[in-house]
């Protein structure tokens, strides 16, 4: 498979988020924020990569019976690098994020390209796949929290765009509005492809 | 060889081996990069706090470390870390260093007080860990701003603070809560009652 190939299967035509529907803990968590959406979109996309590179360079080394444990171990090393470098560099954003930072490891993304893609392909292939799954990833994000903050609190990464008039609702802030807003996105994309394939 | 290198890898014990090689590799490119980042973390955790004490007590920074030097006295009693500031022997006030829990983890905060432990005069999270966009907003501006100038004695009698919806009157003792993060404004208020009435105890207030 051609680089570009890679990286558009993963990050669009195999999205993780609207087709195979992983990692939508931590999509819901942060989206009612663009920034902090983006902050974690890059946070993912920089785990995804390397430990895709990371796991594809061992996978003929690592045995069979363990393999998760390694690839646990090697997607918490980047996780917390993440978590130091955001502390020591950019460390508002590090306090804005508290907990979810760490809790990249547990996003279900991260594992499942490991075990899809980067435990059977190259390693620059691995990370391709790894950067268009976390380009994707960050795309959603992105997407719901656009919605979100625009109408709960009339912002787009902080800056006011909305007057006072704008009668700010509550319930994008809150947690329910993320499903919301991503059955609607999933209904969106998947709709028109799911009629196609009918027909 | 490659024989060998495949026997090897057949062998009981290659796991365990394997865990402790790729274990100690990973925890050594860890500790090297905390290393090199330690230090830019602690001095932005120290300056920071110096920046908010001052701030919390409205003093001008012209330079931090010789204006918090000149204003502010560290006092330490048992495991209570406490700063008081002043100026021109005049006491300004008084700013305890708390914490206690949150929703999903720890609040570390700065409070500061009268000299008379009246009332409040400000609020400053240092840390904490609750859900980005939702509890995460107790440290937003509007949320901490508050919590200046707030009674929390009244006719010699101690008055806890009220959380009532966003957007409510937020006068007297009243404090808007955060829409959808009920549990840590409420985590908020409760830890300043709580240490307010610690520093009754320790300081021999004789309030109600």
């Amino acid at each position: 498979m051609i680089k570009k190939e890679i990286f558009v299967t993963s990050a669009i035509t195999e999205n993780s988020v609207w087709k195979q529907i992983l990692g939508i803990c931590s999509a819901l968590a942060v989206t009612n924020l663009m920034l902090n959406s983006l902050v974690m979109g890059l946070g993912v996309i920089f785990t995804l990569a390397l430990s895709g590179f990371t796991i594809s360079l061992l996978r003929k080394f690592i045995p069979k019976r363990i393999r998760m444990m390694i690839q646990t171990l090697i997607i918490a090393s980047y996780v917390i690098i993440v978590d130091i470098f955001l502390k020591a560099y950019f460390p508002e954003i590090s306090k804005a994020l508290g907990p979810y930072v760490g809790l990249i490891i547990t996003n279900c993304i991260i594992m499942g390209r490991a075990e899809a893609f980067a435990g059977k392909n190259d390693p620059l292939d691995s990370m391709i796949d790894g950067i268009g799954a976390g380009v994707g990833y960050t795309m959603v994000l992105l997407l719901i929290s656009f919605f979100r903050e625009l109408f709960g609190f009339g912002t787009l990464f902080g800056f006011q765009v909305l007057g006072e008039w704008w009668p700010k609702w509550s319930i994008m802030v809150m947690a329910p509005s993320a499903f919301f807003m991503l059955a609607l996105l999933i209904w969106v994309i998947e709709g028109p492809l799911a009629k196609k394939r009918v027909n | 060889m490659e024989k060998g290198n495949r026997n090897f890898s057949d062998r009981r014990f290659y796991p365990v081996f394997f865990m402790i090689i790729i274990s100690i590799f990973f925890i050594g490119l860890l500790a090297t990069f905390y290393y090199f980042t330690y230090e830019k973390i602690e001095n932005y955790r120290i300056t920071n706090k110096k920046r908010d004490i001052l701030d919390l007590f409205s003093i001008p920074i012209s330079d931090l470390n010789s204006d918090f030097d000149d204003y502010i006295k560290e006092k330490r009693v048992n495991d209570q870390v406490y700063y008081i500031a002043t100026r021109d022997s005049v006491i300004l006030g008084y700013c305890y260093e708390i914490n206690g829990e949150g929703l999903w983890g720890t609040i570390k905060a700065l409070l500061v007080f009268d000299p008379e432990f009246k009332s409040l005069q400000g609020l400053e999270i240092l840390e904490q860990n609750e859900t980005p966009g939702l509890g995460g907003r107790i440290t937003e501006k509007w949320f901490k701003d508050q919590f200046k100038d707030r009674d929390l004695v009244k006719n010699n009698k101690i008055i806890s603070l009220q959380l009532v919806p966003e957007g409510e009157d937020n006068t007297g003792n009243k404090i808007n809560q955060i829409t959808g993060a009920t549990s840590s404004s409420r985590a908020v208020v409760r830890l300043i009652d709580k240490e307010f009435a610690k520093i009754v105890q320790q300081r021999d207030l004789n309030y109600d």
